[in-house]
């Protein structure tokens, strides 16, 4: 395994690793829109390799490039220049597709099909035998808990169930790689927990998972490896004990205010002198602080008569990594 | 492009499945209850016709009303069939999936194509029950003429198809249509080419325009054999032979160059 430097470097990662599921190497995409061809670059020079069997999170804000990197994966998109491979052949081969499940961002299905119909008409796309496509089809509906509409029109889902549909249309050929791009979107915590256990079971399986979200604890959850992309490029790629082991461990401290303690506006300023942020509820104060300065804001909280009830260190989370990745990239 | 068993498969599906959503359409059943209604409407007129001329009515009234209805669906169902999966953006689930872009096209068109098959079928029977009630008989000509009809269609379709992958759904309608009038009275263009004099004798910028219509524009009015049934002339086994080998051709034109644009696109 690389360290965590070396691969955090997406300039230093090899994309065709040998055996890859999903290579992506030196891809570029431009667009050209409006009147005045104004050209647009959405993803540039991403470079990297999914491996057999892991699940594989691709983060990043609202415009980064992860859904036009997916649609050029899954062959909706020429690329401008690089290429895509998936198990060793270009995606340019429509014949690769046939190992391939994806799940678009907010699916849309012909509405006038039942969720039977929609999985059988996928079903004959993929040229599975019907005897195995009617099997198949159960056995989807009862794993994404949509056995009860099994015969109603998509017309009258929820987003929810639409996205539960969605996940199941994605793995009617039992494929080897499942791309989702967003599979978390539009549904209920019960929900997540569905998808999350649904995924968990593929990796349990030997399926290899591409996915995007933008829910950064799900991500943390579930991933082996992430990459994230901000401005159409890979800023960061690795294991998470990679990406955020070298950031150093956070401390949550808890404390109470007392009679004697001083007053809050004082109390905040103090705190945000040392690098930290507080945020008080009722007489509870919470700050997310720094290893290094720990000891400081323990004796400010004493000195200025609070009793610190909690002190827990824990590892950045991705979100935390993320907010501070994005604002650095962004100059904030 | 490679056809084999699971190519066949994969377009029969998706052509199954545009059949499926043009017979859950409104604006389909729609056009062909207005269809019926028409060609019945054909008995009432008859009856008003001058003594002798009622079968004539009913005949040429037929023949204009399922070639018009069919044409007619065929481009406003037509006009939408390529733009709605991408607009509604149903189209990610099918081309991430392994088919080729080509199959998707000729799945839509056959699809389509299928429809028109129902639609006229079933119009073809009601105009042969009004016919059979008014005391005619239906021949092969009958036959032939419903063929040459669904031959028609053939390249109306085929046109849709071609604008649908290029264009809008408007443009797509104002295309089709104005190439299918065009077509209609394209005996019409030819003779004034021939002409000593008219419009392409006082305007000579005009007759390139007029042989490229010629040259290129299908002429439709192969497909209208409604005087040769009147008058009782057989028509050959050999013209509808012809006639097919035209509509091919053409269709096979339309879909290279609907497939040429289509495969360049991005689904963004």
């Amino acid at each position: 395994m690389q360290d965590a430097n070396t691969e955090s470097n997406p300039a230093e990662n090899p994309s065709h690793e040998e055996g890859s599921v999903l290579a992506c190497d030196q891809l570029h995409k431009e667009f050209t829109i409006g009147l005045r061809l104004k050209r647009v670059h959405a993803v540039r020079g991403v470079t990297f390799a999914v491996k057999p069997g892991e699940i594989f999170g691709y983060l990043g804000p609202n415009g980064a490039g992860k859904t036009t990197t997916m649609k050029m994966a899954m062959g909706l998109i020429g690329s401008t220049s690089g290429s895509v491979t998936m198990f060793g052949q270009s995606v340019d081969d429509p014949k690769v597709r046939s190992r391939v499940g994806y799940l678009p961002e907010h699916p849309y299905f012909y509405d006038y099909l039942t969720a039977f119909e929609i999985l059988d008409f996928y079903g004959r796309l993929y040229s599975i035998p019907k005897s195995m496509r009617l099997k198949r089809i159960d056995e989807l509906l009862e794993m994404v808990g949509m056995s009860h509409a099994r015969n109603r029109r998509l017309r009258g889902f929820s987003k929810g169930m639409l996205q539960r549909v969605g996940i199941a249309q994605s793995l009617i050929a039992d494929p080897d790689l499942v791309v989702l791009d967003e599979p978390l979107g539009g549904l209920d915590p019960i929900g997540r927990k569905d998808i999350r256990d649904l995924i968990y079971n593929l990796r349990e399986r030997g399926k290899t998972v591409f996915f995007s979200s933008h829910i950064l604890h799900d991500i943390e959850t579930i991933c082996d490896r992430v990459a994230i992309i901000n401005h159409g490029q890979i800023v960061h790629m690795g294991s998470l004990d990679q990406l955020l082991g070298g950031e150093g461990k956070l401390v949550d401290v808890m404390a109470l205010q007392g009679p004697n303690s001083v007053d809050e506006k004082t109390l905040c300023q103090k705190i945000e002198a040392l690098g930290a942020s507080p945020s008080i509820a009722g007489s509870t104060v919470t700050i997310v602080v720094e290893e290094s300065v720990l000891s400081s804001v323990l004796s400010l909280l004493l000195e200025s008569k609070l009793n610190v009830i909690d002190v827990t260190a824990r590892r950045i989370s991705l979100e935390e990594f993320f907010m501070r990745e994005a604002g650095a990239e962004d100059g904030v | 492009m490679v056809f084999n068993k699971q190519g066949f498969g994969r377009v029969g599906a998706i052509a199954h499945n545009t059949m499926r959503e043009a017979l859950r359409n409104r604006a389909f059943i729609a056009l062909s209850v207005s269809a019926v209604a028409f060609i019945i409407f054909s008995m009432i007129l008859s009856e008003l016709a001058v003594v002798g001329e009622g079968s004539r009515v009913i005949l040429n009234f037929g023949f204009f009303a399922i070639s018009l209805f069919v044409s007619v669906t065929a481009i406003v169902m037509g006009a939408v069939l390529l733009y709605k999966e991408v607009d509604k953006k149903t189209i990610y689930t099918i081309i991430s999936k392994p088919v080729p872009r080509y199959e998707f096209i000729i799945g839509k068109y056959l699809g389509l194509l299928g429809i028109l098959f129902i639609e006229l079928v079933a119009l073809a029977c009601v105009w042969f029950l009004v016919i059979t009630t008014d005391g005619g008989e239906i021949t092969t000509a009958h036959m032939v003429g419903i063929g040459l009809i669904l031959f028609e269609a053939m390249i109306v379709t085929g046109l849709a198809v071609m604008f649908s992958a290029m264009t809008n759904p408007a443009l797509t309608a104002l295309f089709t249509t104005g190439l299918f009038a065009i077509g209609r009275v394209h005996y019409v263009v030819q003779e004034m080419l021939q002409a000593k004099e008219g419009v392409f004798v006082d305007q000579p910028w005009a007759r390139p325009i007029g042989d490229l219509v010629v040259g290129v524009v299908p002429d439709l009015g192969v497909f209208n054999v409604s005087q040769q049934v009147l008058l009782g002339l057989e028509i050959g086994s050999s013209y509808l032979g012809q006639s097919l080998v035209y509509a091919l051709g053409y269709v096979a034109i339309f879909l290279c160059l609907a497939i040429f644009a289509f495969q360049r696109r991005d689904f963004v």
